[in-house]
Formats: C-alpha cells, structure tokens, sequence
C-alpha cells in the first residue's frame, strides 16, 4: 500500500488572466512535516487549498489515503469535499479566525459538535487538547481576551481535536513575535507528526521550513526544488522521510516525541 | 483632493456592487414611504371642520410609529455604506491623511449614496402616488391632487435623509478617525443592568394606572394626553428592557445549546444584546401596534351599528390608517433586516471563509444567522404585545381583548411581521453562499 496520503498530479488552476499553478506533481508522506515555500504570488496557497479540497484544480488530480482506501479528492462534489474537509483535515490560518463570540473551549468544540459529537463530550475534548497545548485554565475566555500566541493555540487545537489525518497551515506564525512563533511550530508539530499525523504548512518564513521533515519551494506556480532541512525536530526521522518507507500509524507512533 | 479620492475609492470592488446598491435601495425605501405616508396625510390638514383634529392627531401617531423603524432603516443603511470603507480608510489614516481628510471623504461617500437613494426614493413615490391617490378617507378617494407634495417637502425630506446618512458616517467611522488601526477588538461581552428591567417594571405598572386612570377623564384632550404618555412610556419602556431580555434568553440558550447553529446563534446574541434588539425593534412596535390595532378594530366594530355617519366614517378610516401604518412599518422592518444582514456577512467575509473551509455546511452558517435574529424576535413579538394587552387591560378590559376579532387581527399582524423579517433573513443568503465560497 502506497505510504502517501496525499498525491497531486498535473495541477493546473488559473484565475482569470493568471496561472496560480502550472502542472503541479506532489507526494506528502504519512506523517511527515512539509513545508511550502515561495513568494507571495507563487501559487503555494493555491497548491494548498487545491490540496485540501477546498478549491478544485482546472486540471490535473488530487488523491487522499482515508483510513477507509484511497479518495480522489478532485472527482468530489462540493457537499462531500465540505464533509472531508470536517472529517479528515484540520486548518490553521494565519489570523488564527476563530469566532470571536465564542469560548476558547467552544471555538474548538464546535468542530467535534459539526461532526455530530454531542456538545459535552466536545467540550470534553476541547479541554483535553487546550490542556495539552498549555492553555489550561483558559478554557472559558472569549477569542478576543487571548494573546494571539494563545489565539494560534486554540486553532491548532481545533485543527486536531477530530483526529484529523492531515492538517494544512498557510502562514500559521505570520502575525506573530519570533519567540512566540517558535512556541507555536513546536505546538503544531508536537501534535501533528508527533502524534503520527500529517503536516502540510505553507510559508515564507526560513526558520518555520527549517523545522519541517522536508521542503518544497516554488516559484510561479511550479515547484522549483525541494530540501530536507538540517536537524528538523518533531518529525519523521529523515531516512524514513527520504526513502518514503512506510510510516504508518505503528511506525508513527514511535516516533512521538 | 477628496474628490479624486472618493471617485477611486466608489468604484465597486469585489463585494462593491452589493454594497453600494443596498444602501441606495434602503436610501430609497425610506424616501419613498415617508413621502407616501406624509402625501397621504396632508389631505387632513386642509380639513378644518370639528373631527379634523382627530383625524390629525390619527396621523400624527402614525407618523411617529412609523419613525423608529424609519430611523432604524436610514442608520442601518449609512453603517452598511460607512462599513464598505473602513479598511480602505484605515489604510489612508495609515498612510498620513488626517482625520479631517477621512471624515470629509466618508462623509462625502455616505452622502452621495443617500443622495441616490433618495432620489430614486422621489421617483418611486411619484410611482405610489396614482395607487395611493384611490385610498379612500371620509367616504372618497384622496385624489391625485391632494397626495402631491409640493417642491419643499420632496427637497426638505431628500436633505433629511442625505444629513442622516452624513451624520451615522461621521458616528460610525470615529473608531478609524481615532484609531489609525480602527479594528473591532470584541474583547468583553457587555452587561446589562438588572436595573433596566426594575424601571420597566415601574413604568409598566404606572402606564397600567394611568391606563385606569381614563375612564374618570373628563375631556377629549386628558384622555388623548394619557393614552399618548401610556403608549410612549411603554414604547420607550420596550427600548430599555428588550435587550437585557433578549441577553437573558439568550444566556440561557448558549448554555443549553446542543447543535453548532444554536450554540453560535446564542453566542452571537450574546456578543451584542443591543444591535439583536435593533434589528427586531420595528416588529415590537408593530406587534405593540397590533394589539392597539386588534382592540381598536374590535370597538370599531362593537360600536359600528347605531352610530352617525360621521363616526361611522372615522372608524373606516382609522381601520385604513391601522392598514397602511402596519404595511409601511413592516416594509421597513423587512428592509432594515435585510440591509442589517448585508453588513453583518460583509463585516465577517473572511470568517465566513474561513469556515467554509474548515468544513462547516453553508446550511449551519446560514442557520445560526437565521437564528440569531428569528429568537430575539419571537421573544420580542410576543412580548410586546403581552405588555400592549397588560396595558390596555384597564382602559377595554379582557372581554375586549379577547374578542375574535382582536385575536385574528393580533395573531395576523404578528405572523405577518415574523414573515416579513425571515424574508429579509432568506433575501441575503444567496449573499452568504457568495461570501462564503472558499472558491475565489
């Protein structure tokens, strides 16, 4: 069985005049940490959002290893890519977009309640994870009464507390202090390929790259080249990374931190 | 300067078509049905017999009825065509303009919008009036001639509209002017003092005494006098408790909230008590009015037989002022949920976005906003009019209240104004759904 959970294939996605992607090919490892990099303009937002599912490629595929067998993601109807965006992904933005009239705890329930999850067990959940990332005690603050390294915090959790299989981050540090920023990567990462997941994160940032398993770096719509970074911590060990060896959930999970 | 600035700044972006026609079309409302509603009573200042003063007095508590929703309306739509800019504005304080130069361009924006609307609010009027000149009072249609307003009136009300749209631009852009940064940082969910309930109860029981307090009245002036005080304060009483009612509703629904729309819409209540009461405000003067309307219909109708035809006539004619009071209000009610809603989705885009990306059904998104407005309003509706009833109690007692035809024509009203306001809801989901699509 293939180890990839994600294979994109001839990703091609223009808006209007302008081509985001042009023929795009990308494998992601079961439980690596991948790191998009490029300008502003460089189609890796693109790459990522056609990744996830939440726009669909012009042309080209998207596939996605579920634990039920693989999904092609770009043959889905809007409704389904919806529901595999809820069920198997988690997302961190850049501005964190959290609700703000909503409760720390609430923010992140609310992606288990989407699911079904009755609103007790959620909170449960939510509390479990905010514990784990350090916000314990802050449960009941409202978005707007956290600092924006707590606010990040809270969006990683709620990127995780469904047990997504892959989580996408676009610029998950960009509003933040550099110490506050290596906070947070160190929280993504310790609960995504620390946990056995998967990680896709795009930046522009060098030092956020550095600590992912590998790199790609784009330009125009293309990838252009492709690091494995020196020393990355929390993820995949390289060799295993490298040779693409089979990281499933037993070998992920001796690899936790 | 300012002009060039304006001129770059009014060509629609991305969402710009939406809001730029939004607020000129509620611009336009609001003209059109002031001006229908003042052409359709200046016939009864022409009159100058002995019940022309009832008649003035009929229009003038129209007119007043009809001014809350009115104002509610013209604000939402100046914060809509305020809102449009803010960032662009943000960006222009960042980038060294002066208060002043930020000021005079929202200003200047607001103004020009308002100023379209309400000369397509001119126009639609001249469109009304043909229907509006077939409405009959005292036995005969008011003619085309006596609902045309004169030059002055149509100049004076667009000036109005055109200063009220200035002014809410000035009001609601302070936060850019004082801020460079001008954002919304929600930090803490206001309170509201138990207090304001402790003085609607008060005012409530006097308005209930003096209500009693009418059957010893001696003249036509005391009884008007403390029908107007009664009604007033209870209106005024309404403004002050609706949103500490409508925070402790929804205090308790947040905690008892299974599924995401109920836990957001609660929350969402929560987040602004005040602005939930504002968008529902018009149906509690609507539904305080239909318990007004239902009773009084039910004496015009008890008194109907044996009586002169002058009074005969009056109480006609009071039925046709209840009907186009009820129409107009609702109208507006509908426009300003609409327009309200247009802000509310423009104002969360990139949340909104965010969301859908996350995976949340646009159906949840859409229901927690249908939510959060449709709760604050039944709780309002309803109690309105049981505070309506509580007071008229004394002055028609219960047996009136409970006439059948009072009860049809309450019920009526209510679910009317209820409908009116889902359509407002459904009116900007196709505007939800564009929003929301990640895909752009």
């Amino acid at each position: 069985m293939s180890s990839f959970v994600l294979e994109a294939s001839g990703l091609v996605k223009t808006y209007g005049q302008t081509r985001a992607l042009g023929g795009v090919d990308l494998r992601v490892r079961t439980g690596e940490s991948l790191a998009i990099m490029g300008a502003s303009g460089s189609g890796k937002t693109t790459l990522l959002h056609c990744l996830a599912g939440i726009v669909p490629a012009d042309t080209g595929s998207v596939s996605f290893l579920s634990g039920a067998g693989r999904v092609e993601v770009t043959a889905l109807g809007e409704r389904e890519r919806s529901r595999l965006r809820r069920e198997a992904f988690g997302f961190v933005f850049q501005q964190g977009l959290l609700i703000p009239e909503l409760t720390a705890v609430e923010n992140v329930a609310l992606a288990l309640m989407l699911n079904g999850m009755p609103r007790a067990r959620a909170e449960e959940y939510g509390r479990g994870w905010l514990a784990a990332l350090g916000l314990g005690g802050l449960e009941e603050r409202r978005i707007g009464q956290l600092s924006g390294g707590q606010a990040q915090r809270v969006a990683i959790a709620r990127a995780q507390v469904t047990g997504a299989t892959v989580v996408f981050a676009d610029e998950p540090t960009g509003a933040l202090d550099s110490a506050t920023s290596a906070e947070v990567m160190q929280a993504l990462l310790d609960s995504t390929t620390g946990q056995g997941r998967t990680l896709v994160v795009v930046t522009h940032d060098a030092d956020v790259a550095g600590r992912c398993s590998r790199i790609v770096d784009m330009r125009d719509g293309r990838i252009v080249g492709e690091r494995v970074p020196a020393g990355a911590a929390g993820s995949v060990p390289q060799a295993a990374a490298a040779t693409g060896a089979d990281a499933s959930t037993g070998a992920a999970s001796e690899v936790r931190a | 300067m300012i002009a060039r600035v304006a001129w770059l700044f009014a060509r629609p972006g991305s969402a710009g078509v939406a809001t730029l026609a939004l607020p000129v079309t509620a611009f336009a409302i609001v003209t059109g049905l002031l001006l229908t509603v003042l052409g359709g009573a200046q016939t009864f200042w022409t009159w100058t017999d002995d019940i022309a003063f009832t008649y003035q007095l009929l229009a003038v508590v129209a007119l007043v009825l009809l001014v809350v929703p009115l104002a509610s309306l013209g604000g939402a739509a100046a914060r809509l065509s305020a809102r449009r800019r803010d960032d662009r504005l943000s960006t222009l304080r960042l980038l060294g303009a002066t208060p002043a130069t930020v000021s005079a361009l929202a200003v200047v924006e607001s103004a020009v919008l308002a100023l379209a609307g309400a000369v397509g609010g001119v126009v639609l009027y001249f469109l009304i009036v043909p229907l509006l000149a077939l409405v009959p009072f005292r036995g005969e249609p008011l003619g085309i001639d006596g609902v045309l307003l004169g030059w002055p009136v149509l100049a004076g009300v667009t000036a109005g509209i055109v200063a009220l749209a200035a002014v809410s631009a000035v009001l609601g852009l302070r936060r850019v002017v004082i801020s460079p940064l001008g954002v919304r940082t929600r930090q803490d969910a206001p309170k509201l003092s138990w207090l304001r309930f402790a003085i609607g109860a008060v005012v409530v029981l006097v308005s209930f005494a003096l209500m009693g307090a009418l059957q010893v009245a001696g003249s036509a002036i005391v009884l008007i006098a403390i029908l107007a005080a009664g009604f007033g304060g209870t209106l005024a009483v309404l403004n002050l408790v609706g949103p500490w009612v409508i925070r402790l509703v929804a205090k308790g629904q947040a905690r008892r909230a299974k599924r995401p729309a109920q836990l957001l819409a609660a929350r969402t209540v929560l987040e602004s008590p005040k602005a939930a009461w504002r968008q529902v405000s018009g149906v509690a003067m609507t539904s305080f009015m239909a318990v007004f309307a239902g009773v009084g219909l039910a004496i015009v109708d008890l008194a109907g037989a044996g009586v002169d035809r002058e009074s005969l006539e009056l109480f006609t004619d009071i039925r046709t002022g209840i009907l186009i009071t009820v129409v107009g209000s609702f109208l507006m009610v509908a426009c300003s949920v609409g327009v309200n809603q247009a802000a509310g989705i423009l104002d969360r885009r990139d949340l909104y976005r965010s969301l859908d990306m996350l995976g949340m059904p646009e159906a949840t998104m859409d229901a927690a906003r249908r939510r959060a407005v449709m709760s604050p309003l039944r709780i309002t509706a309803i109690g309105s009019a049981l505070i309506a009833a509580f007071v008229m109690l004394p002055l028609t007692g219960a047996a009136l209240i409970v006439q059948p035809l009072a009860l049809v024509v309450i019920a009526a009203v209510l679910a009317a104004g209820i409908g009116v306001v889902w359509l407002g809801l459904a009116a900007t989901r196709p505007m939800l759904a564009r929003t929301s699509a990640a895909a752009s």
